[in-house]
Order: structure tokens, then sequence, then C-alpha cells
């Protein structure tokens, strides 16, 4: 019987049993709903601000005020509309149920309801002032024409030096979602591969697998399953995400030319980060006896994956910083923070280059001493098993 | 033909195995005795290749054991287990198919056990709803499925009512009248005497007894006798007489040309003989007798 035919076996057991069970497929079609859910919120929110800027007046105003206001708003790129108010009761009442967002009470009070805008003042306070200003001139016997002439408002134009360039903005940001799914996957389903060989031992049919099949082919099998179940869970979370992007009607945003990239690289260190951590996370699966104890034996994993994490966050700020950099070239590393360092047109082809022959060489490392060390603890079913013991109890 | 040869297997400062050595006929049942911690789980992993020997070998029809030969082999482990979670069908078929059956082989050979085993009704039914028994059946049918030519079952009559006993010792009697070679072990000798054909008796990793049982049975210089008088146990007094348990009915084993005649006289001069049975030693003598001599 072929030995590869046995592991595909033992690989496909690990992933219909896992792929069907409810608490997969709920928690599945929970975030699925939920990211979904994310594109067609965003418009809900950005949509609101195309709507007028609701001013509520009450009192007299100075005269031509509206007609200024319109004019000024227009400077400031807004849309306003004015609501008169009766007394100030109605027009705080107004503004306290959101109605509209500010009030200008006798053309000599702003008042908002909780934080006020510095926008909405300057606007109001510039019209006031204009309109104010036309009126003593018109007294003054300042001639109409004049009075536009002087009050009109300079223009001024505004620059910005770093041009903050909106696809580079959304590529960086995208990464960095990038890089939390993958560690949450890695975490998520590292830990499923421990649990996985807790239960064998706990259940005590590993001796019942292990009088067919070596347990190289039953650790490799378990890999792999649950890989092709994380590399499925990725792909229906990373087309949730690409749809609620696509819904979110982000105008200046090609979202197929950012999404699609990111996603084939989470794909591709996914295989590579999942394949290096799941291997260690079998290992210690394998020293402890009950699922209780596991807890304690993962923080090893856990350890070595949360530096990772981090320097993926500082990395996506900074994707330039000595640290980041040198933690995209080490193997434990790379697969999380290298995504956000591409993504941001950083890393160099040769530090590319690092990161992966690197993690290869760590994931094949781990595959070894992963797979003797569970090879050594996998029949010993009472307490915990010493890392050093299981290495020398290998068979084979 | 099984061949355990010579086998020794250390752990740490323990001899689990000391120059262990048997041989097991095709078609035979032969049960593999001895006490808790004996090195009967070590013996039966050496087997598999779940325990490697520090010296020895295992050998099936002449050829040295290795995968191509244990893809043939049954085992049923003392920790029994199988997926709680998994429908019994399905991890059965699992198994199966690990074996190297195909597909559709392992379906019907999966339905065929779980009628013969009287679970053609759970077989949708996850592990963890069967009740105690129907899951040993379950564990039985995972080492029977693949239909193989040694079926090597660690403790089987372990926690069985009488009435399990009995329907797992003739499930065994037709695997062996088929052809299939079974090796079990046991530490309750009382109980698996009808059932083995042959044995190996081990202690402290040593086999201290193996053969043909009723050959050793027969070879033994000692006999069993069994005196019921009055309803009291009554002892002998005669020199060699040794008392293997009371009270009632009194059991004492003797050599076998021990004077029958004169203990039977004496017995009734004692009173009125309800029993007196005079016949060859039981396992247990035999394990008792091998242990300490």
């Amino acid at each position: 019987m072929n030995r590869w035919h046995q592991v595909a076996l033992l690989a496909k057991r690990e992933f219909t049993q896992r792929a069907t069970s409810k608490p997969f497929l709920i928690t599945m079609a929970v975030l699925a709903i939920a990211i979904l859910s994310i594109g067609p919120a965003v418009n809900l929110f950005t949509g609101g601000e195309d709507e007028a800027t609701k001013i509520g007046l009450v009192g007299e105003a100075p005269p031509g005020f509206e007609a200024e206001l319109q004019d000024q708003a227009m400077l400031f790129e807004m849309t306003v509309e004015t609501v008169v108010y009766a007394d100030r009761s109605d027009a705080e009442t107004a503004l306290t149920e959101g109605d509209v967002s500010a009030v200008l009470a006798d053309g000599t009070e702003i008042i908002f309801h909780e934080d006020s805008s510095s926008r909405l003042t300057a606007l109001l306070h510039s019209t006031v002032d204009t309109t104010v200003k036309a009126q003593v001139l018109s007294e003054l016997g300042v001639p109409e024409s004049e009075v536009d002439s002087v009050l009109a408002p300079v223009p001024v134009k505004v620059t910005t030096l770093d041009e903050a360039d909106v696809q580079e903005e959304a590529k960086k940001g995208a990464a960095f979602f990038g890089a939390i799914a993958l560690y949450i996957s890695i975490i998520m389903f590292g830990q499923f591969v421990a649990m996985g060989t807790v239960e064998e031992k706990q259940n005590r049919v590993v001796e019942v697998v292990l009088s067919r099949v070596r347990p190289w082919q039953v650790l490799v099998g378990k890999v792999i399953g649950i890989g092709v179940l994380g590399l499925l869970q990725l792909a229906i979370l990373a087309g949730a995400a690409y749809t609620s992007a696509q819904l979110a009607d982000l105008a200046d945003i090609d979202v197929a030319a950012i999404g699609l990239p990111i996603i084939a690289s989470v794909f591709f260190w996914f295989i590579l980060g999942y394949t290096f951590y799941a291997f260690l996370y079998a290992a210690v699966g394998s020293t402890v006896s009950r699922q209780e104890d596991l807890q304690g034996a993962i923080m090893i994993p856990i350890v070595l994956i949360m530096p990772g994490y981090i320097l993926a966050i500082v990395a996506a700020e900074n994707p330039d910083g000595l640290i980041p950099m040198i933690g995209s070239w080490l193997p434990p590393w790379a697969p999380f923070v290298m995504p956000v360092r591409i993504a941001a047109g950083v890393a160099q082809p040769w530090e590319v280059g690092v990161a992966i022959v690197g993690t290869m060489i760590g994931a094949v490392f781990l595959v070894w001493v992963g797979s003797r060390i569970y090879a050594g603890a996998l029949l010993r079913t009472s307490g915990k098993v010493k890392f050093r013991e299981a290495w020398r109890a290998a068979v084979e | 033909m099984l061949e355990f040869g010579d086998v020794t297997k250390r752990f740490g400062d323990v001899v689990a195995l000391d120059h262990a050595g048997f041989s097991v006929d095709p078609g035979r049942i032969f049960g593999f005795l001895g006490p808790n911690g004996a090195g009967k789980t070590t013996a039966m992993r050496v087997v598999f290749g779940l325990v490697q020997p520090d010296s020895g070998m295992v050998r099936w029809n002449d050829r040295p054991v290795g995968p191509a030969e244990r893809i043939r082999f049954g085992y049923m482990p003392e920790e029994r287990g199988l997926y709680p979670k998994m429908k019994v069908r399905d991890q059965l078929v699992h198994f199966a198919r690990l074996s190297g059956l195909s597909k559709s082989r392992a379906i019907g050979a999966v339905d065929r056990w779980l009628g013969v085993l009287g679970l053609a009704d759970r077989g949708d039914a996850k592990l963890d709803d069967l009740s105690h028994g129907n899951q040993q059946r379950a564990q039985l049918a995972a080492a029977l499925a693949h239909d193989p030519d040694l079926l090597i079952l660690d403790e089987p009559f372990a926690g069985l009512d009488p009435i399990g006993v009995e329907s797992l010792a003739n499930t065994l009697r037709v695997l062996a009248s088929d052809g299939v070679t079974i090796v079990f072990s046991s530490h309750q000798l009382d109980l698996v005497e009808d059932v083995c054909q042959d044995v190996a008796i081990i202690n402290d990793g040593r086999i201290v007894l193996t053969g043909r049982l009723d050959e050793i049975k027969n070879r033994s210089a000692k006999r069993r006798l069994s005196i019921d008088v009055d309803g009291e146990p009554w002892i002998p007094d005669f020199p060699g007489v040794e008392v293997v348990d009371g009270p009632g009915p009194a059991h004492c084993i003797v050599d076998d040309d021990a004077p029958v005649g004169d203990l039977l006289a004496a017995a009734a001069a004692a009173g009125t003989v309800n029993r007196f049975v005079f016949e060859p030693p039981r396992l247990t003598d035999l394990f008792r007798e091998a242990v300490t001599s």
C-alpha cells in the first residue's frame, strides 16, 4: 500500500471531520457575513457626507446672511441648508436630536451639541463677520460694489507637500489586514493541529492508527488536512472581503489591483508560515495527554509568533525601519512581516528571497524535529512528556 | 506462522522483555498470559513496530515483519479508543482503507462485520452514543474489517460479562477455523482457560512456559485434586499436598503419581464424599508452578 495514499486518507479524514463540524461552519458563516456587511455599512456612513449640513438659525441674523452663507460654503467645499427655529429652546432640542449640526443664535453665538466643529465654526464665523462688516460699510456710505470687492474672500491656495496617495494607503491597509488574517489563521489552525494530536492521545485512538501507519504519516496527514481547511477558510474570508470592498463603492481605489495581489500573498505566506508552525504545534501537542494541559504547552509557539505580529504592525507604520526589516528576514516572523513590507514597496527582491528560503529551511528543520518528538511522545499517554525524552524515545 | 524471536526491550532500568520468544501456528488461538506488568503489551507493540526492541526480531511466515506484513495484521490495543464524535461506519471504513482496502471493499467488509457483531443498526451513530459493550464491539470490528491474517488482541476479555466472554470466544473460534491466526493476552487465567488452544506464559519479561495447552497439562508432573467431604473443606494429610484455595471444596495440587486410592479412602473415612476429582492442572496452577520453580 502506497504510503502517500495513506497520508491522503488521513488528511481527508482531518479535513472532512473538521469542515463538517458545526462550530466550524457557524464560525465561518458568522465571519463571512460580518465581513460582507462591512462594505455596505461603510457606504451608509460615507453616504451621509454628501447630504447638506444643516444649520439652525434662531433670532435675528444679519441681513444677507443666508446668501453669504451659501457663497462661503462653496469656498469651504460644503453644502449647507438652514432651518429657522422660533426660539432658542426649539433650536437646542433640534441640535440635541441631531436634526442640525450647529445653531447660530442672534447672529452672535454658535452652539454645538457635544463636539464643536472647527470647520463649521470657521464657516459661520467668517459668514457673520463678512455680513456684519458689509452692513457697517453700507451704513458708512460705501457703495455696494466696493463693499463686495473689499470683502470678497482672498483666494488662498492650499498645497500639500506629500500628497497622500490613496492607492498606496489602501494597499498598506489591505496588507495590514492581510497580516492580521495570517496571524489569526496560523494560530487558529496551528492550534487545531495541537488539539487534534492531543485528542487522538486522549481518546487512545492513536494506537489503533499507529498499528497501520507510521507516526510521520499521521503527522503529515494531519498538517495537510488542517492546512487545506485553513486555505479554504482564507479563500472564503478573502472572497468575502473582496466582495465587501467592491460593494463599498470606493471610487478612488482600484479594488482588484490592490486586493488580488494581497490575497495571493496571504495565501503564499500562509502556506509557508503554517508549515513552519504546524509541526511545532504538533510536537508540543504530542507531549501532553489531556486537553487541559494543552494551554500551557502551546505557549511555546504563541511566544514565537507574537513578535511577528507586533513587527507586522510596526512594519505597517514604518516599513523601512531597521527592526521590521530584520524581522522580515527571519524565519519565525518573515511570514507576518514580509508581506507588509512587500505591499509597502520597500522590500528588495533579495530580501524576499532570504525570507522565503529561510522560512523554507526553518520549516524543513521543524518538520524533522517536530516529527521526531511527535513520534516519541505519541504513545506515552500518561502525564507530560519532556522534549528530551520524546526525542530519545522516537521509533525509527 | 508468527515467530517472536528472543526479543529484549529495556525502558531505562526496567526490563520489559527479557529474551522473550514464542511462536504461533496458523489458524490457532494463542493465549499470551501473565500478570499485569509482565510485558504482554510491550510484546504486542513490538509486533506492530510501536516499540523498537533492543534485540531480537519478529517474523511472519519466515520474513521479518515490516509495513507490508503489518498491513495484513489486525490489532486491538489494550488502550481502547476510536474517534468519539465520528460515525461508527465512517471510522471503520477509514481504518479499513488505511489497511489497504479499496473504498467499495471497505464499505462491504465494514457492513458485514457490523452485522456479524450485532451493530448493523448502529453504523450511523456516533461512537459516543454507543453503550460500553457496543463500543467494545466496534473496537473489535476496527481490528477485523480488513480481514487480517493475524489478529492480535490485547486483553480483549477485560471488562466483559460471562456472556460477552462466550460470544467473543465464539467469534474467535470461527475466525480461527477460517485460518486466521489469533493471539490474545489476558491476566485472568481462569477466564480464558477454555478459549486458548496454545499458550505462552510470561512473567517479569520472560516466557516461563509455552506450547499446546493440552500437551503442557498432560506433561505436567502435578495434578489438581478437588475434594468435598460433607460440604466441608477437608484437607488430606499427605506429604506433597499443596492447598491452592478454599474454603468450600478444597483444591489441592498433588504429584501426578500421588496414591489416589489412599487419598480417597482417607476422605471416605472422614465423612461422606460429595466430590473427589483428580484431573490435570489448570492454567493458574501451571502458572504458579512455572513462576515459583
